[in-house]
């Protein structure tokens, strides 16, 4: 049963049906996926590019080029790269033919496009991920950051202190500096109100034109509400409870049917609570708060699947430098190899043998959410701790 | 990040005083798992039945003595049939028995399957075999499927009863068994009780009986008829005698249990006649619990037969065996003496011969290799047991005829009854356990324990051995400039929590020569015309000529800085334990035996590994003490050497050659056993990472 969107179908589906003598039937859709994988990781490559120019100029502009050069930057961008290409997670879906792939390219579309400032690049990116697998949707504050701020930054407060030290050496007073025009590094401070309403525009014409597409393709099915309701209402309200790696199947497969609303709803707000939290605390880095909502997300989302796992441990390897000294990393690494192990073994106990039952599987799920979330407090906490780093090299080096 | 706060939660204090202490905790915890295992036979709970609706011997036998003599003369019109020209004689008889009674017959027409070695026959399903491509009309065997219909059933479940017999050259044994069967069957065929169709399978056990059996069922659900249409030559010649109706194949709906009578001619030492159920299937699945129960029960109430399971006999002469049966014994009376309440203890005689059973149990489900042809049932999810009869002492089958069909049959039909009561599948009692005895049984909550003692402390030493080795660089600490790629010419920051992807990397690429390793029996074993030993050697030349090229290949696997060099063999035995304990854990989700097996030989081996120059340079007698063990270790757990001491402790050393490892291997494969891939894919690249360790230069 597909209930993705019917503009992926009508790409998808006629390469479904075309078989190749000899080979697999779904060779050429898994061709499809490899293809998106690859441009995803050049995409990635490329924002990872920009997003180590943007921290050498960062560097510079506070005085600690000179103190770090010593220190060598892994080319995170390569690095990322080969992270998304060759995980194991990525080659699954792909064997798998899972449309994931197609999601992912979209979303990392729209963090390039972001980051390298094309808007409409961005808008469409993140339109058509939002109407691929609708998570993606939150993704639009990373983006506006992204575009009204620069690419990832060390916190702002350290820039202001920065400048005010610079002036202040030249003898000029405090009202002075918070009018002064910030000529040798405008970024930082202003928030580029235009790029972000330019946003929105490109955002609403790939809107109307996704729609407009979909209207015509699903028009003799029943039209655009139709669309809706087996899509995004077939993701909101977790109908189908087949087993998946997440944690909502199990939980709606036992639920009481008269609290099934409320679970929905506390389930979904789940992600939607710690978007603002998080948005405030990580505002100076965009691109590593899209990273932590995606590991979020593809951990409540009704139906996960490892190509989203794939996806974020790609993203996450772009601040390889900064998340060096991150805790437990060998520890989640174990736990990744174990869980994915050990996961296909308690289905097939479960499913084919008989001798287990679901709750060995379900087990297995919970493990795999709870290394996600250490994962993601990890990183966070490795990400903090670098900026309170940076925060006191540059309180030294002023001294 | 623990160690910043003053105090952490007590959760995580836990947590460091365990990693602290490894050591000690590591041999507490690994005594404690050996020690535990010997007493699980204490430790087994007697059998009961727990699914309410079997109620087994609630109803009175009804198979009367007509019915008995009905079968004695089956079984006599069979053995008359003793030269046969075609193989088709004793299916048209019979077929032409059950049409008499009013059952449905069909014939099904089999191939012997040629199991060659398919690296993707561990993962398919049964229905995964190659069809030989030459064959004679004649190789066919040919299984006789007879069909009751249940008066009160709907047709959607049914009981399968299989007899094998060997069409080339029936014995008066089988024979017997065909009788029980066909006593049993005009029974059935009578009573109105029935609410699951009987199927009687008479398999044509020429190409092995568990051959039979398996293509019987793949077919039955399948729902395919592979075999039939390479038969199409072979159709004037022979199927134009039989009548076209008994081609199609017959369905029965799905199959709540299944049993396979045998009757050997080979006399037990007791006073009664013995029934030995066999039960074990491929790797290490066992058929639910009350199934056994059930048979054990009215074997041993109802007709008063002595129940057996396998054991190890060579076990029951053991002395530190019997010794610590005294122990156990005294101990027992010693706590029961104190407390009367306290009663765990058991005689010696039956802690030894539990022991032997739990041995044996451990070693069947370890193999992976079904005991019987109820293994092909359990692919299916259908529980299964063979019931095997054997004469009691000093007498024959041939004047007890009578009395053994009386007995075993009305034994079959108290389980057929028992069953027929199902409301469900078999579902309520257990289907991981190891038996200690007919009658007693050691269930997964138990014997995991031993298993946890013996693995828990593999990830503690993982831990210690990380943090040891993360802390252990003051430098990098201090300045936090650490060591870095060779290829490099910067300082590298200090990524010191991420030190370990170069350890990483070289276990990665071990596993990866061992998948390889894994994979060359299929290049091996096309080599034509070559005896075990030279099929053997070539494996093991072939992979050491891999494992060197790979490990050129990779490289050095840790930068050169000379700073890393003693931090770098803790941080690979570190990851070495971390991956041994996950491929343990995994192995023992698939197959438990197997698994703890591997652990006893692997534990010991990945916790001491130290590198031996290291030992010579502190040249202490502890130290000495710990590299000799570290090369017994190494040398008893490499798989050929494991494989020639057991064997030889079971067998004797007398005719052993050095390619019966290589068949050994090749039966394992044959039948898809897990432990194959366990050998292969955890067991080995252990072993060669701890050899690495052990070698490790400074």
């Amino acid at each position: 049963m597909y209930h993705g969107s019917p503009l992926l179908l009508s790409v998808l589906g006629p390469l479904t049906a075309i078989k190749i003598e000899g080979q697999p039937n779904h060779l050429l859709c898994s061709l499809v996926s490899v293809i998106a994988d690859f441009i995803c990781a050049l995409l990635i490559r490329a924002t990872g590019r920009i997003l180590q120019t943007a921290r050498g100029l960062n560097l510079k502009f506070l005085g600690l080029d000179t103190m770090l050069e010593d220190i060598e930057i892994m080319p995170s961008g390569d690095i990322a790269a080969l992270v998304y290409l060759w995980n194991p997670f990525t080659i699954f879906t792909c064997v798998g033919f899972n449309t994931s792939p197609v999601e992912n390219l979209f979303v990392v579309l729209s963090l390039y496009g972001a980051s390298a400032g094309i808007v409409p690049l961005a808008a469409f990116g993140w339109v058509i991920a939002s109407h691929l697998s609708l998570y993606p949707v939150v993704l639009v504050i990373p983006v506006i950051l992204l575009l009204g701020y620069c690419p990832d930054t060390p916190p702002r407060k350290l820039f202001l202190q920065r400048d005010l030290q610079k002036t202040g050496a030249e003898g000029s007073t405090k009202n002075h500096v918070q009018h002064r025009p910030l000529t040798n590094k405008p970024t930082e401070a202003t928030f580029f109100w235009w790029r972000v309403i330019l946003f929105f525009m490109w955002a609403s014409i790939w809107i109307a034109y996704v729609l407009i597409l979909c209207a015509i393709s699903v028009k003799e099915y029943g039209g655009l509400p139709e669309m809706f309701k087996r899509t995004y209402g077939f993701i909101l309200t977790v109908k189908d409870l087949s087993p998946n790696i997440g944690v909502l199947w199990y939980f709606f497969a036992e639920v009481f049917d008269f609290f099934r609303n409320f679970f929905l709803i506390v389930f979904h707000v789940n992600i939607l609570f710690m978007i603002l939290p998080l948005a405030i605390r990580l505002n100076h880095r965009p691109c590593f708060l899209a990273f932590v909502y995606l590991a979020i997300s593809s951990m409540l989302k009704s139906y996960p699947s490892v190509g989203d796992s794939a996806l974020y441990l790609g993203l996450m390897a772009l601040f390889v430098n900064e998340l060096a000294e991150m805790q437990f990393s060998f520890f989640l690494f174990c736990g990744y190899v174990g869980v994915s192990l050990l996961s296909p073994v308690m289905h097939n106990l479960w499913i084919w043998r008989g001798t287990g039952n679901a709750n060995f599987y379900y087990a297995t799920a919970m493990v795999y959410a709870c290394f996600q979330i250490i994962l993601v407090v990890e990183s966070v906490n490795a990400m903090l701790n670098h900026d309170r780093k940076i925060r006191k090299l540059c309180t030294t080096t002023e001294g | 990040m623990a160690e910043d706060k003053p105090k952490p939660r007590p959760i995580i204090r836990i947590g460091l005083f365990l990693i602290s202490h490894s050591l000690l905790v590591s041999v507490v915890c690994c005594t404690a798992g050996v020690l535990s295992l010997l007493l699980l036979p204490v430790l087994g709970k007697n059998t009961y039945i727990s699914e309410n609706a079997l109620m087994p011997g609630s109803a009175r036998p009804m198979l009367s003595n007509d019915d008995v003599s009905e079968g004695e003369r089956f079984m006599n019109q069979i053995l008359r049939f003793d030269t046969m020209s075609t193989g088709m004689e004793i299916p048209e008889m019979i077929t032409a028995h059950i049409m008499d009674l009013g059952g449905e017959v069909n014939h099904h027409k089999f191939l012997p399957q040629f199991n060659r070695f398919h690296p993707l026959h561990f993962f398919l399903g049964p229905d995964a075999g190659t069809v030989p491509e030459n064959y004679s009309c004649s190789s066919y065997g040919i299984n006789t499927v007879g069909i009751i219909r249940a008066p009160r059933g709907d047709g959607k479940e049914a009981i399968v009863l299989v007899t094998p017999y060997n069409s080339l050259k029936i014995t008066r044994a089988e024979a017997l068994s065909m009788g029980i069967a066909y006593a049993l069957f005009s029974l059935l065929a009578r009573v109105t009780w029935l609410s699951k169709d009987i199927v009687w399978l008479a398999g044509d056990s020429r190409h092995g009986e568990y051959t039979a059996v398996a293509s019987w069922l793949r077919d039955y659900h399948t729902a395919s008829f592979g075999d039939l249409k390479h038969s199409e030559i072979c159709a004037a010649s022979n199927l134009s005698e039989m009548k076209t109706m008994h081609n199609s194949f017959r369905h029965a709906g799905t199959m709540a249990a299944a049993l396979v009578i045998k009757v050997t001619n080979r006399s037990t030492e007791f006073e009664k006649d013995a029934l030995t159920i066999y039960a074990e299937a491929s790797n290490g699945q066992m058929p639910n619990l009350d199934l056994i129960n059930i048979v054990n029960y009215l074997a041993v109430h109802g007709q008063g037969y002595r129940v057996k399971v396998q054991k190890i006999w060579s076990l029951l002469n053991v002395w530190w065996l019997k010794s610590l049966g005294q122990l156990i014994e005294m101990l027992g009376k010693l706590a029961g003496s104190l407390n009367p309440q306290w009663n765990f203890g058991i005689p010696v005689s039956e802690y030894v011969e539990c022991t032997a059973t739990l041995a044996s149990s451990l070693y069947n489900q370890a193999l992976g290799v079904p005991t019987g042809p109820h293994g092909a049932f359990r692919d299916y999810q259908v529980d299964a047991i063979t019931m095997e009869i054997s004469p009691k002492f000093s007498s024959s089958l041939n004047n007890r005829q009578y009395e053994i069909l009386l007995h075993v049959g009305r034994l079959v039909e108290g389980v057929v009854r028992s069953v027929n009561n199902l409301l469900e599948k078999f579902h309520q009692s257990f289907f991981l356990y190891l038996l200690t005895s007919p009658s007693r049984f050691v269930s997964v909550g138990v014997y995991m324990i031993a298993f946890a003692l013996l693995v828990a402390p593999l990830p503690l030493v993982a831990a210690s051995l990380f943090s040891d080795a993360t802390k252990s660089n003051p430098d990098a600490e201090k300045d936090k400039y650490a060591s870095k790629p060779a290829s490099t010419l910067q300082p590298a920051p200090t990524f010191t929590s991420w030190k370990w992807l170069y350890a990483a990397k070289q276990v990665l690429v071990v596993h990866l020569w061992s998948a390889i390793v894994t994979l060359l029996p299929y290049f091996v074993d096309q080599i034509p015309d070559s005896s075990p030993t030279t099929k053997l050697s070539i494996w093991i030349v072939l992979s050491i000529i891999t494992l060197l090229f790979l490990d050129s290949f990779s490289g050095s696997s840790f930068p050169s800085t000379i700073r890393s060099r003693d931090t770098e063999w803790i941080l690979l035995k570190s990851v070495t334990v971390a991956a041994t304990f996950i491929g343990l854990c995994l192995m023992s989700v698939i197959n438990f035996a197997t698994a703890e097996i591997g652990a006893l030989l692997l534990v010991p081996m990945c916790l001491t590994a130290v590198p031996l120059r290291l030992d010579n340079k502190v040249n202490t007698l502890r130290a000495l003490i710990r590299g000799a063990c570290n090369v017994i270790f190494i040398f008893v757990g490499f798989p050929v050497t494991v494989f020639f001491v057991l064997k030889g402790a079971l067998e004797g050393f007398d005719n052993m050659r050095f390619g019966d490892f290589w068949n050994w291997a090749e039966s394992l494969w044959a039948w898809n056993s897990a432990t194959y891939i366990y050998m292969c894919m955890v067991h080995l690249p252990c072993w060669v990472l701890c050899i690495q360790t052990l070698l490790h230069r400074f």
